[in-house]
């Protein structure tokens, strides 16, 4: 980190940043569920990127240095809330958890494929997620970080990552899955 | 829950990922054959999993909402040209940033033109050539009648100058018209290009100078007088094609 930094050309970087507007706005919309808020996040982490260009080392993951501003200006923006939410959240999930695992098994994910309605679902799953769940399935399966990259842009150890990934992924199956809605676990951040 | 299933359960995303050590994954699939709430989970795990990835696409593909990319066009231009500010003052920096503390510290005298000396002005001066080229003359600015710059000059500032024309076969292009702000404001600045390179003529009414060449931070100044009105051009070097444009200025700036 105090190697010393080559800074980037700022034209290829202005470029390169903007290349990642539609993926980083995906993201924000997951993580605020409003697209208002989306918008600000993404326009916040665009002026710090070009604030702190410098501190961007060239030839590393651009990618994950604007998702660990975007995650990090969306942390700083509810701080107040932010970190009760998620423990709250990680509790009661738990508890959803091991209820959930009950005798209410039904559509294989081979169904749940085929369901005409599924990509609604899945984004409705998805935004019920608690929030801390919901960072880590997206950064992970759908923008295909590596857990050291979500460990460092979340700020929390890998160890977590995993366990929060592995819950996110059950709860929304499970959510999906059962042919009569489980139990509505309170989604984080409302 | 049984320090198996907690060791399995902690292992389940990185089963699912495919990322665990062959032995450890060989020791995650014994417990769950053995295990049913265990295999419920990594098949959950397993299921969130595949639906994630198989419409990873679709989820997401969010259409931008309009003016999102406008705005943050915008904060990447401001990003580039606050970029490049800094090496237009690095070039500056030579000798120019002298020029300006020679203003600053030798005061914005009402009469400089008059009794200060050729250094002083030409430093002035180069130091105005710089600052406007860089911050007002684009590389493509395009040429400018040299009849619709007296009468904006006229009317702007009251003014009645001659300003010399362009003159395509000598490749000098009028591209600006400014109010010089040194010497209380009360100069025209004409900008030119000749062959790409950046000429000024400063015109300062009512004082006359001997004629008189000289270099100030590294830019050649050239002063004369005709009637009462001492000219100035300042440009980056001497070169045959700029000695031609004094010439050519001279003549048609009377």
């Amino acid at each position: 980190m105090l190697g010393r930094r080559q800074p980037p050309d700022p034209d290829a970087f202005a470029a390169e940043v903007l290349a990642f507007l539609d993926p980083l706005y995906a993201t924000a919309l997951r993580l605020t569920r409003n697209r208002a808020d989306a918008q600000d996040l993404v326009q916040d982490t665009l002026v710090k990127a070009f604030r702190f260009a410098n501190r961007f080392e060239r030839g590393t993951n651009l990618k994950a240095w604007l998702y660990t501003i975007l995650h990090n200006t969306w942390r700083n923006s509810r701080r107040d809330a932010a970190r009760d939410t998620v423990e709250i959240d990680s509790e009661r999930v738990e508890e959803a958890s091991s209820a959930s695992t009950g005798p209410m098994e039904s559509d294989t994910p081979e169904q749940l494929l085929l369901r005409d309605t599924l990509d609604a679902d899945l984004q409705g799953a998805l935004d019920d997620l608690p929030e801390a769940f919901r960072q880590a399935v997206w950064l992970r399966d759908v923008e295909e970080f590596t857990y050291a990259e979500i460990a460092q842009m979340l700020g929390i150890p890998i160890g977590t990552v995993m366990s929060r990934i592995s819950r996110g992924r059950r709860l929304l199956y499970e959510r999906l899955s059962a042919s009569h809605g489980p139990a509505r676990v309170g989604a984080g951040g409302r | 829950m049984k320090e198996s299933c907690r060791r399995t359960d902690e292992r389940l995303a990185s089963y699912a990922d495919g990322a665990l050590p062959a032995a450890e994954h060989a020791e995650v699939e014994r417990h769950l054959a053995a295990c049913p709430p265990c295999r419920r989970a990594a098949a959950h795990e397993e299921g969130g999993r595949t639906l994630l990835r198989e419409r990873s696409s679709h989820l997401k593909c969010e259409a931008l909402p309009p003016g999102l990319r406008t705005r943050c066009e915008a904060l990447a231009r401001d990003y580039t040209a606050r970029s490049h500010a800094p090496s237009w003052r690095a070039g500056l920096a030579r000798g120019v940033v002298a020029a300006v503390a020679i203003v600053i510290f030798g005061g914005l005298a009402l009469s400089f033109a008059t009794h200060r000396s050729d250094t002083v002005l030409a430093a002035q001066l180069t130091a105005d050539h710089v600052k406007c080229f860089r911050v007002f003359a684009k590389d493509n600015s395009p040429g400018l009648d040299a009849a619709d710059v007296e009468h904006h000059l006229r009317d702007e500032h009251g003014w009645d100058v001659h300003v010399p024309p362009s003159a395509p076969e000598q490749g000098i292009q009028l591209i600006g018209a400014r109010r010089c702000l040194y010497g209380e404001g009360t100069m025209p600045h004409l900008m030119y290009r000749v062959n790409g390179k950046n000429v000024s003529l400063y015109m300062l009414g009512g004082t006359r100078r001997p004629p008189a060449e000289l270099t100030a931070f590294g830019y050649r100044s050239r002063i004369w007088s005709r009637g009462a009105t001492t000219y100035v051009m300042v440009s980056s070097d001497s070169d045959a094609d700029l000695v031609r444009a004094a010439q050519y200025v001279m003549q048609k700036a009377q």
